[in-house]
């Protein structure tokens, strides 16, 4: 019992991977920017779903629908200013770039709301510590289903704008060519300066999760990075579909090896990731040109 | 494709300038942490005896972590600050002769590398004659490797004395393994005193559930405590050493709950605590006592956990009721936490009174040795030192080492926070094994939220 119960939690957990490593995989499959900043940009979305609900008193999903309207007008401006002119400096330049604003990110949020560590969870009541008991080694949190539901439509709504809007035309058709995108009407400007908007949004989303699943403070995007970013090579580079699955082969490798031995849980994650970098899935992964 | 970075003409200016500008960002956010703290407390470059006699200036530096993962050890060190500053304002009169005191403050920004840099910084650059560093092996350290390899006096505090004296090459048979560096904290042995005075108070079946990590920390801990706690006939049940950032604890809830261990004990980052411990509410785990070390310090991390925060039992190393004064600037262990709380606008940590005690340490050696700009003198006059500071007297040479004095760590207890108190938690001491001087506030109630 105790086994189903180790993969049940890492399909929830998957789930918040899958979140996270959503807007990742998103700038990536339209601009192949990778966004190192992507963790803490989640925290920056995180910190001002804590500020709207503690200022206000009002819950955490009513401060975020007052957050991600910002979040998106940020990630629209962030292209817009800084990364639309570092892409023009050529692959490098946009990865050092995201590299300095996580940096800047980090030491801004710490000037302004000190090093206290903060959560969201206690003003969400039960839903952050609730569950259905089905058995004595077996639960469903209610956070875990409500976590793995919101992946799925976001991650869901998304590909079914790139694959049946025309919004999703102009997106795939500048990320397999920029250029000839630009020749048929398509500005390659503004498809980027929206598909950051929207990354950026998700990454907030995926940061309110993470305040309710956790705590958080100024320095904690870095760590999460690294699982989006395993997340996201193991659905393969781009593929929003795959990023799902990818989170939750993530987050199941994790629990499984915990439960073998608490010391193999990273290990166990770290080990699946590396199977898939050095399995011919993996060649075609690193070889293969961006769509989404 | 864009095009690659060759094809490139020539680098156009606005990107140049954006990387500047991030640049000289980055570098104003790093420079700026100590330089604002050290505005907000308002003295800058006291000390220097002014219009005095005096043309000799001692300096002190000072390391902490103020920023990155441990920043908030760092967070009410801008208040201390302040007060050692005004304390020395009127300089030190040593042998007769009257020095003035200045005190530069450098963040080791959690980081080892960054720790060591900002310590030869402060030795090469700015000459000083005494090195104070705390919190954190990451911080500590190495600002004491640095001094001891350059000859500086060094007075740390913060770290379990075994992570420090130990994690820094000693043998376990060497009575003084370190000739500039001292070093006063707790140590494993205060932790299984404290242990052992607080858990009988609540009745349980003696099986104890450990999530000890797989850090410096962790590892000491399962070496020496483990051990110790079976003596007295405590089981333990380990799981394993996890990672620190684990984001999913299930398999080690399913083995506690089904070993039915009714006390739990763990040395996690805030962070990880809190993912478990939401975990364990949602499948249902419940022990009698919450026995939480190395998070659950500061109240902000115990407050993050909203109810389920409420009953966790901790360990302090200093807390407001610590009968004992600053004796560098006279101020008791009450008043430093009132003046703080009232200058700040926060609670008080436990953090301040070990920060205060690093400048009482750092005047009396200072004042100890003939010439305190001989630091071969000051590091000989600290191992003799007995000295009153906030955590208590502190008498080198009676420790478990030359170079350190072991002191106390007590066992207490997160509470709601009395009616009326601008707080919503509280910090209760439930025993004083090792500092029976301390009153104890009350007894440990099991962990019911």
């Amino acid at each position: 019992m105790s086994w189903i119960n180790a993969v049940v939690q890492g399909l929830f957990l998957g789930g918040l991977y899958a979140l996270f490593a959503c807007g990742l995989s998103l700038m990536f499959g339209v601009m192949r920017i990778i966004n190192l900043a992507h963790g803490d940009l989640a925290v920056l979305g995180a910190f001002g779903v804590w500020w709207v609900s503690s200022e206000t008193g009002i819950s955490p999903f009513l401060a975020l629908l007052v957050v991600l309207p910002v979040m998106l007008a940020l990630g629209y401006a962030l292209q817009r200013t800084v990364l639309a002119r570092s892409l023009r400096g050529g692959e490098l330049t946009p990865l050092l770039t995201t590299f300095g604003l996580a940096i800047v990110l980090q030491n801004a949020l710490l000037q302004i709301f000190s090093p206290d560590v903060r959560s969201l969870g206690p003003s969400v009541g039960s839903l952050a510590t609730g569950s259905w008991r089905l058995a004595d080694q077996l639960s469903i949190p209610y956070l875990g289903v409500l976590i793995l539901a919101v992946a799925v439509t976001v991650l869901g709504g998304l590909q079914f704008v790139l694959r049946r809007t025309g919004f999703g035309r102009e997106m795939r058709a500048t990320a397999q060519d920029p250029d000839t995108a630009a020749l048929v009407g398509v500005p390659a400007a503004s498809v980027y300066a929206r598909a950051t908007a929207i990354a950026v949004a998700v990454a907030a989303l995926a940061g309110t999760f993470l305040a309710i699943h956790s705590t958080f403070d100024a320095s904690s995007g870095p760590t999460q990075l690294i699982f989006a970013f395993e997340a996201v090579v193991i659905g393969g580079l781009g593929s929003l579909w795959g990023t799902l699955a990818g989170g939750v082969v993530l987050g199941i490798a994790q629990t499984i090896g915990a439960h073998i031995d608490p010391q193999y849980s990273i290990l166990a994650g770290h080990l699946v990731f590396l199977v898939i970098l050095a399995s011919p899935r993996g060649r075609f992964i690193a070889l293969r040109r961006a769509h989404a | 494709m864009p095009t690659s970075p060759m094809s490139e003409p020539s680098p156009e200016p606005g990107r140049r300038q954006i990387l500047r500008t991030a640049g000289l960002g980055i570098s104003a956010m790093a420079l700026g942490s100590p330089l604002l703290a050290a505005c907000k407390v308002g003295s800058g470059d006291s000390g220097s005896g002014g219009g005095k006699d005096t043309t000799d200036t001692l300096k002190i530096g000072f390391v902490s972590p103020r920023t990155g993962a441990a920043a908030g050890f760092g967070e009410p060190d801008a208040y201390v600050l302040g007060l050692a500053r005004k304390a020395f304002a009127g300089g030190l009169t040593i042998g007769g002769k009257k020095y003035a005191v200045k005190i530069i403050d450098k963040d080791g920004q959690s980081n080892p590398q960054r720790g060591s840099q900002v310590a030869s910084d402060l030795i090469n650059g700015e000459g000083v004659d005494l090195m104070l560093t705390t919190s954190t092996p990451e911080t500590v350290n190495p600002v004491s490797d640095a001094c001891e390899a350059a000859g500086v006096p060094c007075i740390s505090t913060v770290v379990p004395w075994e992570a420090w004296y130990f994690g820094r090459g000693a043998k376990p048979s060497q009575k003084q393994a370190y000739k500039y560096t001292f070093h006063f904290c707790f140590g494993v042995e205060q932790f299984h005193q404290a242990y052992t005075h607080l858990w009988p108070q609540v009745k349980t079946n003696k099986k104890v559930g450990v999530m000890w990590p797989n850090d410096s920390d962790g590892n000491a801990i399962r070496e020496s405590l483990g051990p110790l706690l079976k003596k007295d006939g405590y089981g333990i049940v380990d799981p394993g050493a996890y990672t620190d950032g684990t984001n999913d604890y299930s398999s080690q809830i399913s083995r506690f709950k089904s070993d039915h261990c009714e006390i739990f004990n763990t040395f996690p980052i805030p962070s990880d605590f809190a993912t478990f411990w939401r975990q364990a509410a949602q499948q249902g785990y419940k022990p009698k006592i919450v026995q939480v070390a190395k998070t659950g310090l500061f109240p902000s991390q115990v407050e993050a956990l909203g109810p389920l925060g409420i009953g966790i039992a901790g360990g302090a190393y200093w807390t407001p009721t610590f009968p004992y004064s600053s004796s560098l600037t006279k101020i008791s262990s009450k008043d430093l936490a009132d003046g703080y709380q009232k200058s700040s606008g926060k609670q008080w940590t436990q953090q301040l009174g070990p920060s205060l005690a690093l400048f009482d340490v750092a005047a009396a050696a200072l004042q100890a040795a003939t010439d305190p700009r001989d630091k071969k003198a000051v590091a000989q006059a600290i191992g003799r030192l007995d000295v009153q500071t906030p955590v208590g007297r502190l008498q080198w040479g009676k420790g478990p080492n030359a170079n350190v004095v072991a002191a106390p760590i007590l066992g207490g207890q997160w509470v709601q926070a009395a009616k009326g108190s601008p707080y919503k938690l509280d910090f209760v001491l439930c025993e004083n094994s090792s500092d029976p001087n301390v009153p104890v506030a009350a007894r440990l109630r099991p962990y019911t939220s």
